[in-house]
């Protein structure tokens, strides 16, 4: 009963997004708007079909119902019951229908919040995602269908995989990471509407560059999120593997950034428009492509599902896709002609297009790192891996490079620059990275490039803090306002650019915690009896005893540690390893305590039977917390730049080709 | 009364043979060489994981193979003697970095070339309009054909 | 966009799907092994039931069969009975060895108490064999020729046919069990 409803409401969405996509671009193509309405109608279907389908299975999780085949996959009686939910994204299935309604929620967003302005992109917008939707709810109708009926019902099922049991984060790194993942269609039907219609207006682009900024966000949320997890539960210390599934989140959140510097080069010089458009599309095929990478099967990694035949449809969707981009781009591209042109070297937007590249370069290289050993195989037959050591050799200088972009880049201003200008402007940042350097070494760091980072990271920083606050003392200057209210307008005049420094800010924070904590590392590992300790920096652990404890899913064996400072703190630390009934490695979890300079990382490896003995790996990694604590600075800064104002906001047309310059007066730009 | 019972069963468990049991690996050498067994590890893959080197895996596989490098460390093995020893068993697979070979090369120069190329389409985007001569570094003068409107509405916005 | 980007392009694209479908159907978990047809490394271990050493050189002469098992494998148990059925059928025409790979000995002796083994079985301290011999699991089982060369190994819980072939293949033409039905 409950498998054929689940399967009639998939099967309600896909008969919605096809509608739609048929209504939505054929309306486009006949130039006329008569099918907006249904096209609307559409997505408000499509997404309401989609919840109710994720209701019936989470439903079906909590009730233990084992005749629905998803739930007698991953369902089991002994899960707690937050982690039953989290299950609905837990395997390849349920995941699918995850996104089905992500993407649901992001069209219905969309749909209602566009105004009739741009009633002539619409039909083609929303027929594109509608089309995306098509796409994934034959998905869950056919090859991946979780509705499927098992007869007899099995009194219980193995429950979802251990690794996702063992930590709450589990149950928002992932809804984080498809937001993200997910809502990229949004500017890909947004793009491809601007192609198909063969404009790209002031309006929609300020529609574009929103529309990605939101994903965005949530991309970088869940990005840093899984890497928390990673550190915080698989116990081996580290945050990024370089796994195929981590890289395959990367890429996108790479090209987007590029995305959203090119879109500023965009507004104020009209060129790269095409570059900018092909931006947003390739952020969205890398979306596929790494949703591809980590349902295939093809690659190994922590984080693959189980294979099924779900991969050769991925990969047909994947083709035709690449045919309709560069087909697109192909006939349509020489519409977005360039208005102006990009005239010095020593200016903004040459910064911007050397950001770019790095960025691209850098999309490039992961992407060719993961693929090689596929390659490989397939040239030369042989396996070859392509690992940490690789990818940690060719992404240093490239963020290094970008570290210091993000400071000349602010720096320089439209247009040229005068080189004297410059120079003088160099001054104060130049001597704040000596400053740091100095200090550094002064304090026993050595390094080239942890201390060329950290110089670079002051160059930057003191750059953006007068890029943020300058127009704030002008105010204070010229209007007499007090220092806060000064603040607080002149961000909220220039809302995308304050928020676009505050991010910088962020990343700033991100990188100094790399560096620090994974080039001042203290490492090391012991075996310990009863009542003995051992010193690490400036704390001292003794092991006092083991514990063990059992949880309905699993049970588990800690060893207590009594950890003293130099400073005269204490407390009680207890890794532990927890034994799952599906698997036969225990899983470990690590006893972290952290503090804003560093964390002390403890992890045990083993325990001898009789409790005697602990052996344990202990790390202490310098500043590696700034690393999840920038995340809220990344959001706040995304907000304040997302923000849409309230007063009418005058769209200029600086064409030289003089008259007729103000195109529209858009109020509060959608 | 019940802790007891969890002890029992998790021993049973575990003497039953349903986990593996978690066993130290051998004793770190002195920090010169032990460093030099980390350096190792980190290069070489472990066998039975996804990816992960084996300094880095708590796999029980991992502890072994980095148990044979510190053997080999302190038997006075070199770097590449070790390195030929997994790769005659594992094959290049086992290394985490593909060496710098044949068709190696195209992952190693790869994002150079890329680089270099993009490069070159930037400085060709910048010298295709001759930069004109120097200006001060006011805020970009707009285009001399301004409409009274725009400076109007410019004018607006400023305040 | 000019036909010479769209070429380009188009080209990178293709050569993308087309190793992306390349990679279906091979098993991304596989290991390569790269001992066949080398020599098998010398060891020389104790056994667990009787503690005397056995050495590889020892057992020159005849094939050797060398299965790495652990009592906390569950497809090791299950094959268990296959090798008992091997053992009986194969045992005077070739050395059948057992190797305890990451597992206590308590553990080991424990499960052999309880479910038998006809023949010897190695205590490898740290899996330094293992590692010697190219595992990257268990169960495998591996077969070596008279001459002391790796002719093969088995990976994963292995069946009376698979057995079975590899001792043909071991052994020459001189296999004489039956054939399973």
């Amino acid at each position: 009963m409950t498998s054929t409803l689940g399967y009639g409401a998939v099967l309600g969405a896909l008969f919605c997004a096809a509608f739609g996509a048929l209504v939505g671009l054929g309306t486009g193509a006949s130039r006329r708007e008569w099918g907006l309405p249904w096209a609307r109608r559409a997505a408000v279907g499509f997404f309401a079909f989609m919840v109710l389908a994720n209701a019936i299975m989470v439903y079906a999780l909590l009730t233990h119902d084992f005749s629905v085949h998803y739930v007698a996959q991953v369902g089991s009686r002994a899960t707690p019951t937050v982690y039953t939910v989290v299950s609905l994204w837990s395997a390849l299935e349920g995941s699918i229908l995850f996104w089905g309604v992500i993407l649901g929620t992001y069209l219905l967003a969309f749909a209602l919040s566009q105004k009739k302005e741009h009633a002539r992109y619409l039909p083609f917008a929303l027929g594109t995602m509608l089309a995306v939707g098509v796409f994934f709810a034959f998905l869950i109708a056919g090859p991946a269908n979780p509705f499927g009926r098992v007869s007899p019902a099995p009194p219980d099922g193995p429950g979802p995989n251990p690794l996702l049991q063992n930590h709450i984060l589990m149950v928002i790194h992932p809804p984080m990471l498809y937001l993200g993942y997910v809502g990229m269609t949004i500017p890909f039907g947004i793009a491809v509407a601007a192609l198909l219609r063969g404009e790209l207006g002031e309006a929609w682009t300020t529609t574009l560059r929103r529309w990605t900024l939101i994903p965005w966000t949530f991309l970088s949320v869940g990005i840093i999120l899984g890497s928390w997890w990673a550190y915080a539960v698989l116990g081996w210390g580290g945050y990024w593997a370089w796994d195929p599934v981590e890289n395959a989140s990367f890429l996108p959140w790479l090209t987007a950034t590029a995305f959203i510097h090119s879109t500023m080069v965009h507004e104020r010089r009209k060129v790269l428009k095409l570059w900018t458009i092909s931006l947003v599309l390739g952020t969205f095929l890398l979306t596929i492509l790494g949703t591809f990478m980590t349902r295939s099967g093809v690659f190994n990694s922590v984080h693959s599902f189980t294979q099924s035949d779900i991969g050769p449809t991925f990969l047909a969707f994947i083709g035709i896709l690449l045919v309709f981009c560069i087909t697109l781009l192909a006939t349509r591209g020489q519409l977005l002609s360039p208005e102006g042109a990009i005239r010095s070297p020593l200016s903004r937007e040459t910064a911007i297009l050397v950001n770019n590249l790095l960025f691209v370069g850098i999309t490039f290289t992961v992407l060719l790192g993961t693929l090689f050993p596929l390659i490989t195989e397939a040239v030369r037959g042989v396996r070859v891996s392509v690992g940490e050591p690789y990818f940690n050799k060719m992404a240093v200088p490239g963020g290094v490079a970008v570290l210091f972009l993000m400071g000349v880049g602010p720096m320089l201003p439209w247009g040229s620059a005068n080189p004297r200008v410059v120079r003088e402007q160099l001054l104060i940042p130049a001597a704040a990275a000596a400053l740091t350097i100095g200090l550094c070494v002064a304090f026993g760091l050595r390094g080239v490039m942890p201390l060329l980072t950290f110089g670079l990271a002051a160059f930057v920083t003191a750059i953006t803090l007068r890029e943020l606050l300058l127009p704030a003392k002008v105010r204070i200057l010229e209007h007499k306002e007090g220092p806060w209210t000064a603040l607080v307008r002149s961000a909220s005049k220039s809302r995308r650019r304050f928020g676009g420094y505050v991010v910088h800010l962020g990343v700033v924070f991100i990188f100094v915690a790399i560096a620090a904590s994974s080039s001042f590392v203290t490492h090391t590992s012991a075996t310990l009896g009863l009542g003995k300790s051992i010193k690490i920096g400036d704390y001292s652990l003794k092991f006092v005893g083991l514990k063990e404890g059992a949880e309905p899913h699993r049970r588990w064996k800690a060893a207590n540690v009594e950890m003293t400072t130099e400073g005269g703190g204490a407390q009680l630390l207890a890794p532990r390893m927890n034994f799952f009934e599906r698997s036969t490695d225990p899983i470990g979890t690590p006893a972290v305590r952290s503090t804003p300079t560093g964390d002390l990382y403890v992890s045990l490896l083993a325990f001898g039977e009789d409790g005697g003995s602990a052996t344990f790996n202990l790390w202490i990694f310098p500043m590696v917390g700034w690393i999840w604590w920038s995340m809220p600075i990344l959001v706040l800064g995304a907000l304040i730049a997302a923000w849409p104002s309230r007063r009418p906001s005058a769209v200029l047309s600086l064409s030289s080709r003089g008259a007729g310059p103000v195109s529209k007066v858009n109020r509060g730009a959608a | 009364m019940s802790s007891l019972l969890v002890a029992l069963s998790l021993s049973i468990a575990t003497l039953s043979g349903a986990f593996a049991p978690q066993q130290a690996g051998s004793a770190p050498l002195e920090p010169a060489l032990e460093a030099r067994v980390q350096r190792l590890g980190k290069q070489l893959r472990c066998a039975t994981c996804q990816g992960l080197s084996i300094a880095d895996s708590p796999a029980s596989m991992a502890r072994a193979q980095l148990d044979k490098v510190r053997e080999m460390v302190s038997a006075g093995k070199s770097d590449d003697d070790i390195r030929a020893y997994f790769v005659a068993r594992y094959g290049e697979w086992i290394l985490l970095s593909p060496k710098p070979v044949g068709f190696n090369w195209l992952v190693w120069i790869g994002p150079a070339l890329l680089l270099i190329f993009g490069f070159a389409v930037i400085i060709r985007q910048i010298r295709r309009t001759p930069s004109t001569a120097m200006r001060s570094g006011s805020p970009p003068v707009a285009a001399p054909a301004e409409d009274e409107y725009v400076r109007l509405v410019r004018s607006e916005l400023e305040k | 966009m000019k036909w010479k980007i769209t070429l380009a392009l188009s080209a990178a694209c293709a050569a993308l799907v087309i190793v992306l479908a390349k990679g279906f159907g091979r098993d991304p978990h596989e290991v390569p092994f790269m001992l066949r047809g080398q020599p098998a490394p010398p060891f020389a271990l104790k056994t667990l039931q009787s503690g005397e050493i056995v050495s590889l050189e020892k057992l020159r002469g005849k094939p050797v069969v060398l299965n790495f098992w652990s009592t906390w494998c569950g497809p090791c148990r299950a094959e268990h009975p296959v090798l008992d059925w091997a053992f009986r059928e194969y045992g005077t025409q070739a050395h059948f060895l057992g190797a305890v790979f990451e597992d206590t000995e308590e553990n080991a002796l424990g499960y052999i108490g309880r479910a038998g083994s006809p023949y010897p079985q190695l205590v490898d301290p740290k899996s330094q064999m293992a590692v010697d011999y190219g595992v990257a699991g268990v169960p495998e089982t591996y077969f070596i020729d008279a001459e002391g060369i790796i002719r093969d190994k088995f990976v994963g819980p292995i069946s009376r046919g698979a057995f079975a072939a590899q001792m043909r293949s071991v052994m020459g033409p001189r296999a004489s069990a039956e054939l399973p039905k």
